[in-house]
């Protein structure tokens, strides 16, 4: 039951999120809303995907390759909204720090290996090392991106919550609001919605 | 039994004797209907190659196996002529579609050896649909393609993300046909709606900066 209304809760507010990017992107010819709109699109399919084949099939994909592109594709369109709308040359940036991202994705990508595959674990690390280091090097460096900030934080915020959903999926697996995977997933459809004002600000400066 | 590449040959003979004799952009489109065409034969073969590779049954390869090669195979031949001619936007993009047309041509045509022909209801439906969803998978495309992107590596990964995405739309679809009653219907009509309103609502508006 909870496991339901939070698919549907999730896919729900993606929609939403989905038509308001589509239509920006539309009304203000706007690469970057239509990026992002990809981004939700991708996510939403792969989470409406898998709500089908439980709904109908009564079990999750034998090969489960389809959802797993579909939320890759989503990474992929978020982080070439930020290499698009980066200048061209980022002065100055030679810290080390952003780095962290990788050690990090990297870091809990060997923790899942030994629960899950090995392929698919180390593209989400990758894809996720290349997202946390390109937030935290705009964040760091707010004079070479000064628009970018509360979309940075936004997806550091979404970025952190999947981590955590993962990692709470590897030690719950009761469906109760008990179960902090819930907790996480429920946050993660929260912090979508962070994504409308902060690109706003980002594309409008 | 049903033997599709006997099927592919006598729907492709004529069309392929005509690319000889037309000229310039009716070649074009017909070269591409034809790529389409094959995409869709070669699909067949590869999907019941890995089906059977995974011990997957015909339920679950629909959509688990089928979408990933059809959605490869039919980008394919667009990638050949995108990489090699180096065509105007407008051209690859009646290109994309054209292949999308070939390929929901030939796989009416192997449900209709298959399934038979009684049914014109079911049929009219399968065919509108299938063929607004490759239509569909081929706009996203091409939108993506050609309005998204400046740079060529952007471009090549852009272009990997929305495969992604019209494979995860092309396995909801064939998940909800092959269902039976309301389910069937809808599946079929959410392609269809969303081609009806493209051509109603955004085509105008679908001009980047």
């Amino acid at each position: 039951m909870i496991n339901s209304i939070n698919n549907i809760l999730q896919i729900a507010v993606l929609l939403i999120c989905v038509f308001i990017a589509l239509w920006r992107s539309l009304r203000l010819r706007s690469r970057s809303w239509g990026l992002l709109a990809f981004f939700f699109a991708s996510w939403v399919l792969g989470d409406l995907y898998w709500l089908f084949c439980l709904l109908f099939f009564e079990a999750t994909p034998q090969i489960s390759v389809v959802a797993v592109l579909s939320w890759y594709a989503a990474y992929i369109f978020l982080y070439m909204f930020l290499r698009q709308t980066a200048p061209p040359d980022g002065v100055g940036e030679r810290r080390l720090l952003p780095w962290l991202g990788f050690v990090f994705t990297f870091a809990m990508a060997v923790f899942f290996m030994q629960r899950g595959e090995y392929l698919s674990n180390l593209i989400y690390a990758t894809l996720m090392g290349l997202l946390l280091f390109a937030s935290i090097r705009r964040l760091i460096y707010p004079q070479n991106y000064p628009t970018q900030r509360p979309l940075c934080i936004a997806i550091l915020i979404l970025c952190l919550l999947e981590y955590g959903l993962w990692t709470a999926s590897c030690f719950w697996w009761e469906e109760t609001l008990v179960n902090p995977y819930y907790w996480f997933d429920f946050l993660l459809t929260a912090s979508f919605l962070l994504f409308l004002p902060a690109m706003k600000k980002a594309v409008v400066k | 039994m049903n033997y599709i590449e006997n099927t592919y040959i006598c729907l492709a003979a004529p069309l392929l004797l005509a690319i000889l004799c037309l000229r310039a952009d009716a070649r074009r489109s017909l070269s591409f209907v034809v790529a389409g065409m094959t995409a869709c034969l070669l699909s067949a073969y590869v999907s019941a190659f890995a089906a059977g590779v995974t011990g997957t049954d015909l339920t679950s390869a629909s959509h688990e196996i089928a979408p990933v090669v059809e959605e490869i195979m039919k980008s394919l031949p667009v990638l050949f002529y995108l990489l090699v001619f180096e065509p105007k936007k407008r051209i690859a993009i009646s290109g994309i579609l054209m292949v999308a047309v070939g390929f929901a041509t030939f796989e009416n045509i192997c449900f209709l050896t298959s399934y038979g022909s009684a049914d014109l209801l079911r049929l009219l439906i399968r065919g509108f649909g299938t063929g607004a969803m490759h239509v569909v998978c081929g706009m996203v495309a091409a939108v993506g393609i050609f309005f998204l992107w400046d740079q060529p590596w952007l471009q090549a990964v852009g272009s990997f993300a929305l495969l992604c995405l019209v494979i995860t739309f092309h396995a909801l679809f064939n998940i909800f046909v092959n269902q039976t009653g309301v389910v069937f219907w809808i599946g079929s009509a959410i392609p269809l709606t969303m081609v009806l309103i493209y051509l109603t609502v955004f085509r105008r508006k679908i001009r980047f900066s």
